[in-house]
């Protein structure tokens, strides 16, 4: 750094990354130097003067009580707060505040480059405001969608001449809103469940979570309440000009087994002729670009990650300035952007080498777009820049997914052909079904990902004879309607406009945290169901969507400047107060309801799987408090019907491990001791693997 | 009143999950009694069987036929 009393600019960045990429594409030769201060790591740029670029790890504040006992509810006063003061896993938080305090007083220049969003705006904004003594006023603003040199460059040049501060409003009121329903109703759960049992356990539920919840709730009713109905298909296989194909029959669904019976004896080994032909040409538009949800989604339908992992790569390959800012809800590549240079670059790769040559070799390159928009930041893009070091799988997966999406857009359409035979045998209606791609269009660049299969039907004409070489009757259930996944939840929240992009994936995440639902597809569980059972009596308009949709226009009209910060938390602080007031008059009811669901989640838990000898009961971790020993046993012990036990290791933590043992097929337990990495346990004495380990031994 | 399958507050007989779950078993018999002939109990041993039944469905099938049995 220059000498002491010379005087430099401050740049906030959100990320330690992010701060590495900016002070390289403003340092003069491209390196800056970097130092430490408390284990912070910062750069110093030289360009036109000395630019100090420091970095945050996301949030260094945040909002809490602002007097009063923990303890109690209704709150609604509050302050925002460095986070080392508020929580207890940020003491490293401390040494960041104290660095941008310590670099502060030098700056006599401040500008905040963290993200474009409301998020990266606020955090720059609490940054600017508090660790800097009140220099949000005179910072200016760094506005870009990539990491890439040329453009961190002209943002630096040119920047806003303030803090974007409609942004920041809308953030902040974000902020506070969740903090006054997240605080109160959590606390209001929390404690009615604590005074009624004198245990503690944490129960939340919030603006986003309780909708969320919600609609899970309503589908698992449906799903646990089902009752199939038997219907019957037939299916069929025609024997025509020496292929064999498949049909369907006319009716995709027969009600009564006697009708379908008929229909087999009646077609089985019978000929019949083709009596109608249809073929339909189908224009297959390019896909649009990707905003964060659909490449969320389409990244969990691939490759099966959660959204928030997808997020998180996706993170990294910003900061990589591999691609453009990923949390972004537009599907518009606005031709600022310069199509031409990325696919140029793009063409270096071998593996994108023919298919951006054969894009660039048309006369204009229009991409096709959809409707969303984001005025911060354009859909998610490749940069044209090529992986500087290996890329992990993940990484690899979901550039080349961008890279190809972003290629397809400016494909032409596709040009697929169906095919739709009309069979007559014995009086009944089948069909055969082909369909073939006649022109890839933009399917050539989006290859890997295109789920089309092609079914192929030799030439049939009018009046060829076909023989039904087999006719069989499949039995069938209607279905309960599927569970939601990680991918398709996400759908759903942005339908009902609830969370934000940035927000979504960790709300789903809190309810795995929480126990209110668990596994993959998502299940919701009894507790989750006894919270928003509560609620719902309690306190119904948490669990609305109507409401935070309302809430969520609230905060654009701030963005707008046509709302202001206050009026929207003097009214949350108006709808939560009778809410409240209704959970305290019935603070036992409600304590008691959470307290019998705390009780059976946690039973729930130690259930390991049926009991091998009696059959009806459950084997369960049981921890002695005579012996204070654990172990497994039977749950109709305590009703005298069954005393099948098994003893545990007592070290380390043992929980159902939710699989079978390959071997004899018992229930298995989990086992975590320090150090070691976890292993499956089969508490079967009479397990065959135990027996031929003993006789090796 | 407690519901005889979970022992929850029952709105009846059962509680508000399993109720509906019972309604449902009710509504569907017509459709399977005219679809395959089957009696009630067998409508049960079916429902018990299904993988398509929910498991509130599946409770209360049982907790029925244990009243037949």
């Amino acid at each position: 750094m220059g000498t002491p009393m010379s005087k430099y600019t401050l740049i906030v960045t959100e990320k330690p990354d992010a701060a590495k990429r900016i002070a390289e594409a403003l340092d003069r030769q491209g390196k800056p130097k970097k130092h430490k201060e408390n284990s912070v790591p910062y750069f110093v740029a030289q360009r036109d003067r000395e630019l100090v670029v420091v970095p945050a790890i996301g949030h260094l504040y945040t909002i809490v009580h602002e007097r009063g006992k923990r303890n109690h509810y209704p709150v609604f006063n509050f302050k925002w707060t460095p986070r080392h003061l508020a929580e207890r896993r940020a003491k490293h938080i401390r040494n960041w505040v104290e660095t941008f305090s310590k670099l502060s007083r030098d700056a006599d220049e401040f500008v905040s480059a963290c993200d474009y969003d409301i998020e990266g705006s606020l955090i720059g904004y609490c940054i600017l405001k508090y660790a800097c003594d009140g220099k949000e006023d005179s910072a200016k603003r760094m506005k870009f969608s990539t990491l890439m040199k040329s453009e961190l460059e002209k943002a630096y040049e040119e920047p806003l001449p303030h803090l974007d501060f409609a942004l920041i409003e809308a953030g902040r009121t974000r902020h506070e809103v969740d903090w006054l329903y997240g605080i109160n109703l959590s606390r209001a759960l929390t404690l009615a469940a604590h005074r009624w049992s004198g245990r503690y356990s944490t129960l939340s539920t919030g603006r986003v979570q309780g909708p969320t919840l919600h609609f899970l709730a309503k589908r698992e009713k449906t799903i646990r309440s089902f009752v199939p109905t038997p219907y019957w298909q037939i299916n069929a296989e025609a024997e025509i000009l020496n292929s064999v194909v498949e049909a369907e029959y006319e009716r995709k669904r027969i009600e009564t087994k006697a009708e379908a019976d008929t229909v087999v004896r009646a077609c089985a080994g019978k000929t019949g002729e083709v009596v109608k032909i249809n073929t339909r040409k189908v224009h297959q538009k390019s896909p649009i670009p990707f905003d964060v949800g659909t490449l969320q989604r389409e990244a969990y339908s691939l490759f099966g990650y959660t959204p928030r992992r997808t997020l998180a790569i996706a993170q990294r390959l910003y900061l990589d300035a591999l691609i453009s800012y990923p949390r972004t809800s537009s599907q518009k590549l606005p031709s600022i952007i310069d199509y031409k240079k990325i696919l140029s670059s793009l063409k270096r790769k071998r593996a994108y080498n023919k298919l951006a040559k054969k894009l660039l070799e048309k006369k204009t390159l229009k991409p096709r777009e959809g409707a969303k928009e984001d005025p911060a930041h354009p859909a998610v893009y490749p940069t044209g820049n090529l992986p500087e070091k290996p890329l992990g799988i993940p990484e690899k997966r979901i550039w080349d997914l961008i890279v190809r999406r972003f290629m397809a857009v400016f494909g032409e359409e596709a040009l697929k052909e169906s095919l739709k035979v009309h069979l007559d045998v014995n009086g009944h209606s089948f069909f055969l079904r082909g369909r073939r791609i006649l022109k890839d269009g933009w399917i050539t660049y989006y290859k890997p990902y295109v789920r089309a299969e092609e079914v192929l039907l030799p030439t049939i004409k009018k009046d060829d004879k076909v023989r039904l070489k087999r006719v069989l009757r499949e039995d069938k259930f209607t279905c309960p309607p599927s569970r939601y996944n990680p991918g398709s939840i996400l759908k759903k929240m942005e339908k009902l406009g609830i969370g934000t992009k940035a927000t979504r994936a960790e709300i789903i995440q809190t309810l795995y945290n929480r126990g209110y639902v668990s596994d993959e597809r998502i299940v919701v569980t009894d507790l989750g169901f006894d919270v928003i059972d509560v609620l719902g009596k309690y306190a119904p308009m948490v669990t609305s969507a109507e409401l935070t949709q309302e809430l969520e226009g609230k905060m654009e009209q701030i963005q707008n400047n046509s709302l202001k910060r206050e009026t929207v938390l003097a009214e949350v602080v108006e709808q939560l107060k009778p809410q409240l007031e209704q959970f305290k008059e019935n603070e036992e009811t409600i304590g008691e309801a959470l307290t019998k669901a705390i009780k059976r989640a946690q039973a729930q838990e130690r259930i390991v799987g049926k009991c091998p000898n009696c059959g009806t009961g459950n084997l369960t971790i049981i921890y002695s408090r005579k012996t204070r020993k654990r172990f497994i046993g039977c749950s109709n012990y305590f009703k005298g019907l069954c005393t099948t036990s098994f003893p545990l290791p007592q070290r380390g933590t043992v929980k159902p491990a939710g699989s079978n043992c390959k071997a004899c097929g018992w229930p298995q337990v989990l086992v975590w001791l320090r150090g070691r990495r976890p292993w499956r346990l089969c508490f079967n004495p009479d397990c065959p693997l135990k027996k031929k380990r003993r006789k090796k031994q | 009143m407690k519901c005889t399958v979970c022992g929850r507050e029952a709105v009846e007989k059962y509680c508000e999950f399993h109720e509906k779950a019972y309604q449902n078993i009710v509504q569907k018999f017509e459709n399977w009694k005219g679809a395959t002939g089957v009696s009630w109990k067998e409508y049960l041993e079916e429902l018990v069987e299904n993988a398509y039944t929910g498991c509130w469905a599946k409770e209360v099938a049982l907790s029925l036929l244990s009243e037949i049995e």
